[in-house]
């Protein structure tokens, strides 16, 4: 596995649109971070940014990568090597090079202009949206044999992801708005990798007002770190299972 | 002892069966020309012994090893696909080295069959993704007969190739074979085939239609040119198909 | 025989005292000198007598000073109620209590035991004593002109919220100075009833498991200067007027209904230069009239400002609202209220004629605050893709917000520059 992730991380390294994305959080990060008089403000603008763009990217990217290396991927395969160290190598080198161009992008200024929690929390929340959504995009890679149908998919759950979902959840709390259906919003938020992500930088920095809402029923988890482990604990959920997805469907893969 | 078998192995694409009993054994040291038209059955063939497709039916060993998830089997077997393209921003001695650590080989980027003959070890600091064609197409030849394998695979591999390497390329095929070497290759031209095929494989839509020896074809159907003897065959086996009805 | 006792005990106690041609006596109360208990000094004194305490621990029970004394501690000896009741009762006026640590108050759900009680007596000083895990810990009632400055009341934070009462309580007082007290622990901090013309200055009022500052029907106070910092439901502030507060912090009050400040039924007050900071609600006005509210800084909180429809002639003006989840919510059309030229940190216009307030003006109640206001859980969604569109639409077209809340001349820089808090 160590094999395949070195030399595609090899190969990643040199990619134009690995290089691009990290000069584009550099821009947008230190444009925010100049434009604002407060560096709380750039942050939380710096957020929204990050949230949104992190999962398409990261999905679109890994969808097109993959795609483009499924020739040699067969190549890979007729090796004497087990196919889920293919995959996991090249995963493993997606989620390293994103990774490192989230850091390297976004990482750097926030933590030069405000090195504190909130920075943090954001910086962790990219990260693990980058790695949910490269599993995501190896999963749609692996199932569709048309790049452009997987492209497509991978828009499509971005989207339902980034918008339609918290469109759903705000409907649903209207709809059952006569329920005591409060304990279970946060568990519904859940199942967007992308709210968990939010959720957790809202623990940070908007924590007064999620204690507002907590009242009784969630003010231990948000009040100290907890809220945000179990966060995190969930957005490991939203690695893994699409990863064991994508890794049985690659298994049982006919090129 | 034979080298490869198939037994029974048949694959299904939905309600469509791509192959289907496919039962074959093929000796060391013969060269089989697996030819048929378009969506006849041979790259799934080729690819159920090489593992890249499940078989929905049947069985297939290697060196008496089964074709399944333990890829030890593949230690034996080389493959040279009809389409080769590879991480752009490697450089060729970067991927010769990747594969070299794959098959627990010694790096050696210069050495090796085909490299120097080839002019492969000319390009070794040029990036895949700058390649033409015909150079990948070489690329992977060397990266085929590299860990002398005794199942080679090889997939239209004169279809990129330039007259020259071409010519290469089948010697290598020659002497591999020579060395008990059991060479699969499709391909499209007729005196290819001839040159060098042991024994031909027909598949018409997922089905084997025969298995034999070019003298053999030649001599059912009286037609000296393979070209004029393998539709002359085709017919001959239709008929002989009907009366045994 | 007692009386021969108390004679030869005042007899060396006033030997072992500074001579002099001072009219009023001096006794000294020691663990091992010839006077011993506190009781048998006071019940020996006469009325404007200084009575030294010096270090030890004296298990008095409840000790009443009946006449004007001057009580110190000296190296910070410690009266134990032992549990009786009060510990320490002040019934005369023009008492001094200073320096002493007192404990062992009895939990009471009928007496509001104290560890120093003022009642019924004016002119008291109550400084730099420590109270310590008593249940309520300085009480004050129908007194006039109370002082209690300096002292440190640390309530017990182990203490179940049933079995905790008020550090600070003033009932029916007037022209009281509360200044530079430490409290914490307690159920509120400081808490007032019927207190008139009264300062409270430079207290910290900290980790109260109800309210930091408690206050009802107490009229022409001020406070200015006091920190209150992680209480449970921050500082009440209930049907009084001509409150005047200025200087205060409002820090990490948070819960589901804690205020940096809630204003309820309050007349004519001004509230000037305070910070409020990390409070789930900063300002809650509920029922106000005429209330200034100029030069705070909101930072970082749930909801700065909760302004109720039932507000009337509420002023804000020069204020800073930066990093708060909500800038404003409301439960109706809090039509006559105004806000001008403050700094609103969500504001995206321009300033084309460079007077330094913004162009157009800028609506402080976004339309996913008043989503929030009718259900609270939807604050999970704040800072979604889907609320700042939401928000985005509706500061386009506005359709859904109360007409003319607005500022209409929002500051295109914090008022006093940028803060750095």
């Amino acid at each position: 596995m160590w094999k395949v992730y070195k030399y595609t991380l090899i190969d990643l390294a040199r990619n134009k649109f690995v290089g691009g994305w990290m000069l584009l959080l550099l821009g947008i990060s230190f444009g925010l971070f100049q434009l604002e008089d407060q560096p709380v403000k750039a942050m939380l603008s710096l957020s929204q940014v990050l949230l949104a763009l992190v999962p398409l990217v990261a999905s679109v990217f890994s969808i097109v990568y993959l795609y483009d290396a499924m020739e040699f991927t067969e190549l890979l395969a007729v090796q004497p090597l087990r196919r889920s160290k293919i995959l996991g190598g090249q995963m493993l080198a997606l989620g390293t090079a994103l990774v490192i161009g989230v850091l390297a992008g976004a990482g750097i200024p926030l933590l030069a202009f405000l090195p504190d929690g909130a920075s943090l929390t954001l910086l962790l929340s990219a990260l693990m949206l980058t790695l949910v959504f490269v599993a995501i995009g190896a999963l749609i890679a692996i199932r569709n044999r048309e790049k452009a149908r997987g492209v497509g998919l991978g828009l499509v759950v971005w989207f339902l992801f980034v918008l339609v979902y918290d469109a759903v959840l705000l409907w649903v709390m209207f709809a059952f708005s006569d329920y005591p259906i409060e304990p279970w919003i946060v568990p519904l938020a859940a199942l967007d990798p992308i709210d968990l992500g939010r959720i957790m930088v809202l623990l940070k920095v908007d924590l007064s007002a999620m204690m507002g809402y907590s009242g009784a029923v969630y003010e231990k988890f948000f009040g100290n770190a907890t809220g945000i482990l179990v966060a995190l604990a969930a957005l490991f959920a939203w690695v893994a299972a699409p990863s064991a997805w994508a890794f049985k469907a690659f298994r049982r893969k006919d090129f | 002892m034979e080298r490869v078998i198939f037994e029974g192995v048949g694959k299904r694409y939905g309600r469509m069966w791509a192959l289907r009993e496919f039962n074959a054994r093929f000796v060391p040291g013969e060269t089989v020309s697996v030819i048929g038209p378009n969506g006849s059955g041979k790259t799934t063939m080729i690819k159920c012994l090489l593992g890249l497709v499940h078989a929905t039916t049947g069985a297939i060993r290697v060196n008496g090893q089964p074709v399944g998830p333990d890829p030890a089997y593949r230690h034996q077997v080389g493959y040279m696909p009809q389409i080769s393209r590879f991480p752009n921003e490697l450089k060729i001695g970067q991927l010769i080295d990747l594969m070299d650590d794959l098959r627990g080989h010694e790096r050696n980027r210069t050495g090796g069959p085909l490299v120097n003959a080839l002019g492969v070890d000319a390009m070794l600091d040029k990036r895949l993704g700058t390649l033409s064609g015909g150079q990948r197409q070489k690329v992977s030849a060397v990266l085929a007969f590299r860990y002398s394998p005794s199942v080679l695979v090889l997939d239209e591999p004169t279809a990129g190739l330039d007259p020259i390497s071409a010519e290469i390329v089948l010697d290598a095929v020659r002497n591999i074979k020579r060395d008990g070497c059991t060479v699969l290759i499709t391909s499209h031209l007729m005196e290819e085939v001839e040159a060098l095929a042991d024994r031909i494989a027909y598949l018409q839509d997922g089905t084997l239609r025969f298995l034999l020896p070019p003298e053999e074809i030649q001599a059912a159907t009286g037609h000296a040119r393979l070209s004029k003897a393998i539709p002359a065959m085709l017919t001959n086996t239709a008929k002989s198909h009907v009366e045994s009805l | 025989m007692r009386i021969t006792t108390l004679a030869r005990v005042a007899a060396l106690a006033l030997a072992a005292s500074v001579s002099g041609p001072s009219v009023a006596g001096t006794w000294t109360v020691s663990p091992d000198g010839p006077l011993k208990q506190l009781r048998i000094a006071i019940g020996s004194a006469q009325p404007g007598d200084t009575i030294r305490v010096l270090a030890g621990t004296y298990p008095e029970g409840t000790l009443t000073v009946d006449k004007p004394l001057t009580l110190i501690g000296v190296g910070g000896p410690v009266i134990d109620g032992q549990q009786k009741g009060d510990v320490l009762l002040i019934t005369a006026p023009r008492v001094t209590v200073r320096g002493f640590t007192i404990r062992g108050t009895l939990v009471s759900n009928v007496n509001d035991n104290a560890g120093i009680k003022v009642k019924e007596a004016d002119d008291a000083r109550i400084q730099d004593n420590v109270v310590e895990h008593c249940f309520f810990a300085i009480h004050a009632a129908n007194s006039r002109r109370t002082v209690i400055t300096g002292n440190r009341v640390l309530g017990d934070p182990s203490a179940p919220e049933t079995r905790q009462a008020n550090g600070i309580h003033l009932w029916r007082c007037s022209g009281a100075e509360i200044t530079d007290n430490v409290v914490q622990h307690h159920r509120d901090g400081i808490y007032f009833e019927f207190v008139t013309d009264s300062h409270i200055r430079r207290n910290k009022s900290l980790h109260n498991s109800r309210y930091g500052l408690h206050f009802m029907f107490s009229h022409r106070d001020t406070y200015s200067g006091n920190l209150f910092q992680n209480n449970g439901a921050g500082v009440a502030v209930m049907y009084s007027k001509e409150v005047d507060m200025r200087h205060n912090r409002f820090l990490r009050n948070r819960g589901a209904s804690a205020y940096g400040v809630l204003l309820k039924e309050i007349n004519d007050v001004t509230i000037d230069s305070n910070i409020f900071i990390d409070n789930t609600t900063a300002m809650m006005v509920d029922g106000c009239n005429r209330a200034e509210v100029k030069g705070n800084t909101f930072q970082g909180n749930g909801w700065a400002l909760r302004l109720f429809a039932n507000a009337m002639y509420c002023h804000f003006e020069a204020n800073t609202f930066v990093g708060n989840t909500f800038d404003m919510s409301t439960n109706g059309n809090p039509v006559y209220n105004t806000f001008k030229g403050n700094y609103w940190d969500r504001y995206k216009g321009y300033d084309l004629d460079r007077n330094g307030t913004g162009d157009v003006p800028f609506r402080p109640l976004s339309l996913f605050a008043m989503v929030n206001e009718r259900m609270p859980y939807a604050v999970v969604l704040s800072r979604s893709l889907l609320t700042g569109l939401m928000d985005q639409a509706e500061r386009l077209i506005p359709s859904m917000t109360p007409e003319g809340l607005e500022d209409a001349e929002p500051l295109m820089k914090p008022p006093h520059g940028t803060r750095d808090l």
